[in-house]
């Protein structure tokens, strides 16, 4: 039940804590402050983890704690509002990390009467937790353990008696600890940062949620009047009306690539000459069926697909996304578009983060081209870029840490290229442990900043492509690029906290926090913030997320793109001779600490700044790093 | 004079083809062609370049051969005899 004296509405008002060691778990009222300082999400996690999680651990340990929480937003109908959220200390840049799904997880989760749920500790066997309104359940799950993710889910129905359950569940690469194992949510991924392998270190398989309880809104006809606003918006705009139902993330593979941005053969060059065959519009004519929505979203980007005749005939995904289409394609110099349906559908049903295993075997391609990998470190595989027909079977070897090169990919990109040198960390094409997204950081310096300064590294989702893009401001130059770059962060980290959908950028921003975000809050809470708090409680949440990373012994030379972004430029295309030499980066580093009020020479943030922000207990913390 | 309009997604499914090739006056800037192809194509155009509430055309980027302009701050950009346009989709996300 939701929980009536807590002073917002859009909030259960409570958290479920769950002692893994112990096997107990107990109610946890979720505080006022957390949800005035932090609103929810990635902010209210950040400092959850801050305060719980001791710098320097294990993320595969005990002493890591694992978080799935939503947003005040999720569930009510405010559009795109239909996201939960996992966070813990990453096994892949060794920081806080967040990553968030659509569908259905996020609202079931409140029907049924939490925000969120804290895992902590290490269960003595594998379990799952079954969430059925108030009645809370750990469940042996021996008998789950080795499924793959769709098997699971499809066991949990049957043994739970029904399927109007939602399920996040691990596959065998996260039991296996392979450090980009993902989350899977229905057909949805909590792909990023490896936190699957953070669940199969506690033995935790699964989450299972059933609520039939309502989130209340503090004003009805206040929020319809909002919601005819917004919807109207929606249907207006090209983007959310037209070309997300029509095509989804695919889309961006030729627009993209027409710019001369789309990452190719693992960065070596961003133009792609067969990038059709890998198009929205090939997929869609190709294995399309039909379109989808998550919860509460007018925009129906996810594709359902079914591939024709060939090697996968018959194979059914949900997707692929672009970003798959970038790593299990392009990156690997291939432009079958069933390959790659197929692959991530692989990648989803054993649990391993799509970007990363395409991006990984990218990168073993061009070892083994450059004679860095012999034939005995790939297990006899002839890897080469080209070679389509080898994408599954390498997944397949990842996912299970078999043989030499499974085990070796199994660390990512960052680890692996540590392991085998000789150079080849030049073209190990990660950020802080994390590889880089399907979006150039060499035709556009402010995005590229937002890849140096993202506390995730290689996500897209800490700075974005969108407003270089689009052409909102200009691609060409730094100029102005710290404090673009910053607003952004901004954005995304108060919009990850609510939680809503980046995908719809050009509703909710895309440049900064806009007073449509703000008003989305109020209508959902009550809270009545007015657009200057919202941003210092957006800077307050990228600060703290910041000192954690400092705590963790990151500092401005960990804020560096690889080599080959800064001293190859692009080869061929539209966008030949871009890249973002060490000269440009330093300087939108300086202009991006200024604006932030960090300190210029160590990328701390400042004990002036962190006060005005509120944060007299992390100011006093960083002096120690000083 | 004549240009050739290249195009994907949405805006291609609406003229037919991905590269189609035109007559349009002589002068005629990017936000003549986005003109000439409403009158062309109707509303079914329109929405994929226009926000229908504002009235505005939106952000996007539109390449005259390898060069990138803003739908921003260059819709009186003149197209040249011979020019290929590529109009890319205004886009969120990714």
């Amino acid at each position: 039940m939701l929980r009536s004296d807590f002073r917002y509405k859009g909030y259960a008002g409570k958290l479920l804590r769950v002692n893994l060691t112990a096997g107990t778990f107990r109610d946890e009222p979720l505080s006022n402050g957390l949800a005035e300082g932090y609103i929810g999400g990635a902010g209210m996690a950040a400092r959850m983890l801050y305060d719980e999680v001791k710098p320097g651990i294990d993320p595969l340990s005990p002493e890591n704690k694992a978080i799935f929480l939503t947003g005040p937003l999720v569930g009510t109908m405010i559009p795109t509002a239909n996201r939960i959220g996992l966070y813990a200390k990453s096994p892949m840049t060794n920081s806080f990390f967040h990553s968030s799904a659509g569908g259905h997880f996020g609202p079931e989760l409140k029907f049924a009467g939490y925000d969120g749920i804290i895992f902590e500790g290490k269960s003595p066997q594998p379990v799952y937790l079954f969430i059925d309104d108030g009645h809370i359940e750990l469940r042996p799950a021996a008998h789950l353990w080795g499924m793959d993710t769709n098997r699971v889910q499809l066991a949990l129905f049957e043994e739970l008696g029904s399927e109007e359950i939602h399920i996040a569940a691990i596959g065998p690469a996260g039991e296996k600890l392979v450090r980009f194992a993902c989350v899977i949510c229905g057909c949805r991924a909590l792909g990023r940062g490896g936190l699957g392998a953070v669940l199969g270190s506690k033995q935790l398989k699964a989450v299972a949620v059933r609520g039939q309880g309502a989130v209340e809104v503090p004003d009805m006809p206040r929020m319809k009047v909002f919601l005819d606003d917004v919807f109207a918006r929606f249907n207006a705009n090209p983007a959310t009306a037209e070309i997300l139902p029509r095509y989804g993330t695919p889309v961006l593979v030729n627009a993209n690539n027409s710019l001369g941005l789309f990452g190719y053969k693992n960065w070596q060059d961003e133009f792609y000459t067969e990038a059709e065959g890998l198009s929205g519009d090939t997929m869609r004519k190709k294995i399309v069926k039909r379109d989808k929505s998550c919860f509460a979203c007018p925009a129906r980007c996810s594709k359902f697909s079914i591939n024709g005749p060939g090697p996968y005939e018959g194979v059914r995904n949900e997707g692929p996304e672009y970003e798959d289409i970038f790593s299990l394609g392009s990156m690997c110099g291939h432009n079958d578009i069933e390959v790659v349906s197929a692959a991530e559908r692989l990648c989803d049903d054993l649990g391993v983060d799509a970007i990363e295993s395409g991006v990984a075997i990218a990168f073993a391609m061009e070892c083994h081209e450059r004679g860095l990998l012999t034939l005995k470190d790939t297990d006899g595989i002839d890897l080469r870029f080209g070679r389509a027909d080898l994408i599954i079977p390498v997944i397949e070897k990842i996912a299970n840490r078999e043989g030499a090169l499974g085990g070796l990919l199994a660390e990512g990109v960052k680890r692996a290229s540590e392991k085998i040198g000789n150079g080849s960390e030049r073209f190990a094409m990660h950020g802080k442990g994390l590889t880089y997204a399907g979006h150039s950081a060499r035709g556009m310096p402010g995005f590229a900043l937002g890849y140096a300064t993202g506390p995730r590294g290689g996500s897209h989702h800490d700075g974005r492509p969108t407003g270089e893009r689009s052409g909102l401001v200009p691609r060409e130059t730094t100029e102005g690029k710290g404090e673009y770059t910053a607003r952004i962060n901004h954005l995304m980290i108060l919009t990850d906290s609510m939680i809503l959908c980046h995908l719809t950028e050009n509703i909710w921003g895309p440049l900064d926090i806009t007073d449509l975000v703000v008003r989305s809050l109020n209508v959902a809470t009550g809270m009545n913030v007015t657009l200057d708090e919202a941003r210092i409680a957006a800077e307050r949440m990228w600060n703290i997320i910041r000192a954690f990373g400092v705590r963790e012994g990151y500092r401005r030379e960990h804020d560096r793109l690889p080599p080959r972004f800064m001293e190859e430029p692009i080869k061929t295309g539209p966008s030949k001779g871009m890249a973002i030499s060490r000269q440009m980066l330093d300087d939108m580093l300086d202009q991006y600490y200024e604006f932030r009020g960090w300190d210029k020479q160590t990328g701390i943030p400042t004990a002036e700044r962190l006060k005005a922000l509120g944060l007299e207990d992390v100011a006093r913390d960083m002096e120690k790093y000083r | 004079m004549k240009v050739t309009v290249k195009s994907f997604a949405n805006i291609r499914d609406i003229l037919g083809s991905a590269e189609l090739a035109l007559d349009v006056d002589a002068g005629t800037t990017i936000g003549g062609l986005f003109a000439f192809l409403t009158r062309r194509y109707g509303a079914a155009f329109d929405r994929q370049i226009r926000d229908q509430m504002s009235g505005e055309i939106v952000p996007f980027l539109v390449m005259i051969n390898e060069t990138v302009y803003r739908t921003t701050t260059d819709l009186g950009v003149s197209l040249a005899e011979g020019d290929a346009v590529t109009v890319m989709i205004p886009f969120d996300g990714g």
